[in-house]
């Protein structure tokens, strides 16, 4: 067990034992458009983007969410689509100028889903650095600025 | 064969004999490495301490190589700044604060730190400790973190019997937990 294997690769979980060999990432996914430092300039028809992987194999499925997880759709995959690879989603949306949320959930081809905040911490509690994968929040100002939240 | 297919083998034959030999002369396809210039990169040490070298030392001769060596990025008695801790954190591990994870508090074996600190230590000057240096350093370090006594001597037959405060601590991933 070399040092990574030890401090890297490894998630302390509340109880204070350590999960060790921790070496897939694990369903996630990020809207990088629209994104913070990304401002947008008025309503009007807007492509949200982003990117998903996972350690498990391929993805299959990307939703996205416009209301803080209320409503899901599903987003476009462009292809290739290939295992353990940055996969690109695409969804249109027509934003109204007001305030919104946006969210994006990966699944791979396992099943796996990518887990809300809460749930991840639930279950690793709050202190998973490397491993973090769990959904990405961005809200939308009715400025159009972008900002990271917790949801 | 007619003298027209016979001399069209033979050709092909002095073409992929020259391709061969180009091959072999080539700088870019390499040699294999001598047993010679491996064993300078083969000196991975095992949580059992199969690998570890001859030499010995104690903790108050660790004093002094830290002294010299280490203290710059770890400070006093190694208590961190500017970079790691070494020392200390024990019972940090559980709750939700972020937890101090240094050689006493997390480190399963103490094998181990032998082999990150031959391998990585000093960041500037990584490899250059002989391993009376590493096995005095890391009897310093165990001391420090009152998991072995002023007086014991680390070599390759104690190391391993060393038992780290957090051995227990660390469960297999798999998928789902």
């Amino acid at each position: 067990m070399t040092r990574d294997e030890t401090s890297k690769y490894t998630i302390t979980l509340p109880d204070g034992k350590s999960l060790q060999f921790v070496l897939p990432m694990e369903g996630k996914s990020v809207i990088t458009q629209p994104s913070p430092g990304l401002t947008m300039k008025g309503s009007g028809l807007y492509e949200i983007s982003g990117v998903a992987w996972s350690g498990y194999g391929k993805i299959t499925k990307v939703e996205v969410s416009a209301d803080s997880g209320k409503s899901w759709a599903q987003a476009a995959l462009q292809p290739p689509v290939l295992s353990k690879a940055l996969t690109r989603f695409r969804m249109p949306w027509r934003w109204n100028g007001g305030p919104g949320v946006l969210q994006s959930r990966a699944t791979d081809e396992t099943g796996y889903v990518q887990p809300t905040r809460e749930k991840m911490i639930a279950a690793r509690g709050s202190r998973t650095i490397y491993h973090s994968n769990a959904i990405t929040t961005w809200a939308v100002s009715d400025k159009g600025e972008v900002k990271h939240v917790y949801a | 064969m007619s003298m027209r297919n016979a001399l069209l083998v033979a050709a092909s034959g002095l073409a992929m004999a020259s391709a061969v030999a180009f091959a072999a002369e080539s700088p870019n396809f390499g040699r294999v490495a001598t047993p010679e210039e491996i064993a300078p990169w083969d000196i991975s040490i095992g949580p059992d301490g199969v690998g570890l070298p001859s030499g010995s030392e104690t903790p108050k001769q660790g004093e002094a190589v830290f002294a010299a060596k280490c203290v710059a990025c770890h400070g006093e008695k190694g208590a961190g700044k500017p970079n790691d801790q070494l020392v200390g954190g024990q019972g940090t591990l559980p709750g939700d604060k972020p937890p101090v994870k240094t050689v006493g508090s997390f480190w399963p074996y103490a094998t181990t730190v032998f082999d990150y600190v031959r391998r990585a230590m000093p960041h500037n000057e990584s490899k250059s400790l002989t391993n009376d240096e590493v096995y005095a350093v890391v009897a310093y370090i165990l001391n420090l973190n009152g998991i072995t006594a002023d007086v014991d001597t680390m070599d390759a037959r104690t190391l391993p019997k060393v038992k780290m405060p957090n051995r227990d601590g660390f469960v297999t991933f798999s998928r789902g937990n």
